[in-house]
């Protein structure tokens, strides 16, 4: 009995068109499953409109909290009968749902749909839906970092924007005073700490695979960015935050004990709302590119599970919720971009969060790279991001901590 | 005879298969996962790969490492509630005055879900904004609670700050039900009260002190949510308990089946010391 239980492998496909356009009389219920983040309630807010065109498709919606998504998914996806017919993927599960069979392949369903425009998504962004060639999912929203800067902390010093490496350690430095933190970090072991610190990796011209795939965590260039984290963690990040993660950051710039973080673009909304945490700083934050031009990129893709039993229906709201015209509504609202020609709308210069804003997200989403590619993205990680934390906890040498990242993802991803 | 015999084991029937279901089940298919290499990726019935799960466990560093770390957290955080617990209970046993209000107020730690007391004591513990640190700075000593050295011993006291109370709560019973002429011959012999202590009420008291150890070091053997919430396992491995773990290597990595031989070896060693235990308790009960 017990060994019926385990990898089943869910039901057959449903009956899938495939195809892109989609009729407006099209009947069915799509249950998606989204991550409990403002971007998912300004979705909620567009099922109105997408209902006027697609009458008889309802939409529900439910949000979890990202430590609870994923256990859920591939319940749905192993059981006879799914609970979500449509996903949001974090790039991390890409190439492990791919090779798993669970997500159906949209490359025709993207080719035939009319004016769909996906030459217009931004190319990292698009990278991290292929898998082999493939594509899985199109982008809902990014998760790409920036510089973040209170920009009245960065005058009072005289100081510009870092353009390199050693102006953020330098201005991170000048930043620093005896009631304020340069920079606030987030050294948390695992995702956190390697999320933030490839940055600086990226800064110090390193990379995190080689043109042909293999990992490059043991270069001159890694050295040099760890050891430079370090050194800022040491002398002008708030003290005692070698556990911090996001939260812990993200308040202590709003609440002006730090004078800047690197962090996801779509925080200077957040920064900036004069109802928001920041108070009366409100307005004074800044964001630009990571010193070095390059950045990581977090993303999360639609993606329709393979046993969706409403696939057509699926592939109805992703199109219609990712296409250019409804994209605009959504980045004024708030939402994070995921097309160029968005950033460029003058509805969206005009209405939104201002044009430097906008123009910074641009520079960002052109050249950004994700911390993983190839399968066991989630463990690679959380294996480097545990090496990185020790180097900086002084547990173990930046040398031995880097040697241990390489042949970690070496032995992870081969 | 017989007939008694068959109603006994009629009496036993129901108990028995609702074990057997409830416990016996999900027991019976981990051991069926920890015997093959099912991922959660995986599609179609997984293959059998015998003990090379149970092989690679033993052999496994990290594992013997996080298992080493969990028994450290349980060493300290009970160690620290049976000190704490047998103060409070003697201290209570002594009240006159509003008893009910003051213990149920004790026990109020005990009712809150473990992922919120983490959730507040990270909070409470950051060094920024948490009322802890902002105290400790105010008379000169600046603490990092979550720095290399340190970040067990916070989340053991984190565990004492819980489930003290329930250590509270055996060992006043325990206390209660002691009987009052041993103690009271031996006051009235002239025992100070340390004497009266260590050698009446102490070792009247054993039964129930190992009982409430076993208790208490079975559950914080289980430790998640406290590191879940805080520390995730850092700085670097330093608080990778075996919870954390085995829920990294089959929920986050997907290798159900290595995760479940992990359980296993667990489970066998953890019950090889509750069986030792008990044979020493019945033995010095015997003697």
């Amino acid at each position: 009995m017990t060994a019926s239980c385990a990898g089943t492998g869910g039901p057959a496909s449903p009956e899938s068109s495939g195809l892109g356009d989609i009729p407006k009389g099209t009947q069915g219920t799509v249950r998606i499953l989204m991550e409990n983040v403002p971007d998912t309630d300004i979705v909620m807010d567009l099922v109105d409109d997408f209902n006027a065109e697609y009458p008889d498709i309802t939409v529900d919606i439910e949000s979890l909290t990202f430590d609870q998504m994923r256990d859920k998914l591939v319940s749905s996806f192993q059981a006879p009968d799914p609970t979500y017919d449509l996903i949001v993927v974090d790039n991390p599960w890409m190439v492990d749902f791919a090779d798993a069979g669970f997500l159906e392949p949209l490359d025709e369903r993207i080719a035939s749909t009319t004016d769909y425009n996906a030459d217009d998504f931004f190319t990292p962004l698009v990278d991290i839906t292929k898998v082999d060639g493939t594509t899985y999912g199109v982008p809902f929203y990014n998760y790409a970092l920036g510089y973040l800067y209170n920009s009245d902390d960065l005058a009072a010093a005289s100081l510009s924007v870092p353009t390199t490496l050693d102006e953020l350690v330098s201005t991170s430095q000048a930043l620093t005073s005896d009631d304020k933190s340069g920079i606030a970090m987030q050294p948390q072991r695992g995702y956190k700490i390697f999320e933030e610190w490839a940055n600086w990796l990226f800064a110090a011209g390193g990379s995190i695979y080689d043109e042909e795939g293999n990992p490059t965590l043991d270069t001159p260039e890694a050295k040099a960015a760890l050891e430079a984290y370090i050194d800022v963690y040491s002398n002008s990040a708030p003290s005692n935050s070698l556990s911090w993660a996001f939260d812990e950051a993200f308040r202590s710039v709003s609440s002006g004990q730090s004078a800047s973080m690197i962090s996801y673009n779509w925080n200077l909304p957040a920064l900036n709302d004069p109802e928001g945490a920041a108070g009366s700083l409100a307005g004074k934050f800044k964001l630009a590119p990571m010193p070095g031009g390059k950045q990581v990129l977090g993303s999360w893709s639609w993606a329709i599970p393979s046993n969706s039993a409403a696939s057509d229906a699926a592939w109805a709201f992703t199109s219609w919720v990712t296409s250019q015209d409804v994209d605009i509504d959504r980045v004024i609202s708030g939402g994070a971009a995921i097309r160029s020609s968005t950033l460029e709308d003058p509805g969206v210069l005009t209405d939104g969060f201002g044009s430097d804003y906008y123009d910074a997200v641009k520079q960002i989403l052109s050249d950004a790279a994700p911390l993983s590619a190839g399968a066991n993205g989630e463990e690679m990680i959380q294996a480097v991001g545990t090496e990185l934390n020790e180097a900086v906890a002084g547990t173990k040498s930046v040398d031995d901590a880097l040697a241990a990242a390489q042949a970690a993802v070496v032995k992870i991803q081969g | 005879m017989k007939r008694v015999l068959a109603f006994k084991h009629g009496m036993l029937a129901p108990l028995v298969a609702l074990l057997v279901l409830i416990v016996g089940f999900p027991l019976a298919y981990a051991l069926y996962l920890s015997v093959t290499d099912y991922k959660l990726t995986d599609r179609g019935a997984p293959a059998f790969v015998g003990i090379d799960n149970f092989v690679s466990t033993l052999v496994n560093s990290d594992f013997w490492e996080a298992f080493g770390t969990t028994a450290l957290y349980v060493v300290m955080a009970v160690g620290v509630e049976l000190v704490l617990g047998l103060a409070i209970a003697l201290a209570l046993q002594k009240q006159k005055w509003a008893k009910d209000l003051t213990r149920s107020m004790l026990l109020a730690p005990m009712f809150i879900t473990p992922i919120a007391v983490g959730l507040t004591f990270r909070f409470l513990l950051n060094d920024q904004i948490g009322a802890i640190p902002a105290m400790l700075r105010s008379v000169g000593i600046d603490y990092d609670f979550f720095g290399p050295g340190r970040a067990l011993m916070t989340l053991a006291a984190i565990d004492a700050w819980q489930w003290t109370p329930f250590m509270v709560l055996l060992l006043l019973a325990g206390l209660e039900s002691i009987p009052k002429q041993p103690l009271e011959a031996a006051r009235v012999d002239g025992g100070s009260a340390w004497y009266v202590f260590r050698r009446i009420t102490l070792p009247m008291l054993a039964p129930v002190l190992v009982i409430a150890v076993l208790l208490r070091a079975l559950d914080a053997l289980k430790v998640f949510e406290y590191v879940f919430a805080t520390t995730r396992g850092g700085p670097g491995t330093e608080t990778q308990t075996i919870q954390y773990f085995t829920y990294q290597t089959g929920i986050q990595f997907f290798r159900l089946g290595e995760a479940s031989s992990m359980a296993f070896v667990v489970l066998v060693v953890v019950l090889t010391l509750i069986i030792l235990t008990f044979r020493r308790v019945e033995k010095g009960r015997a003697s």
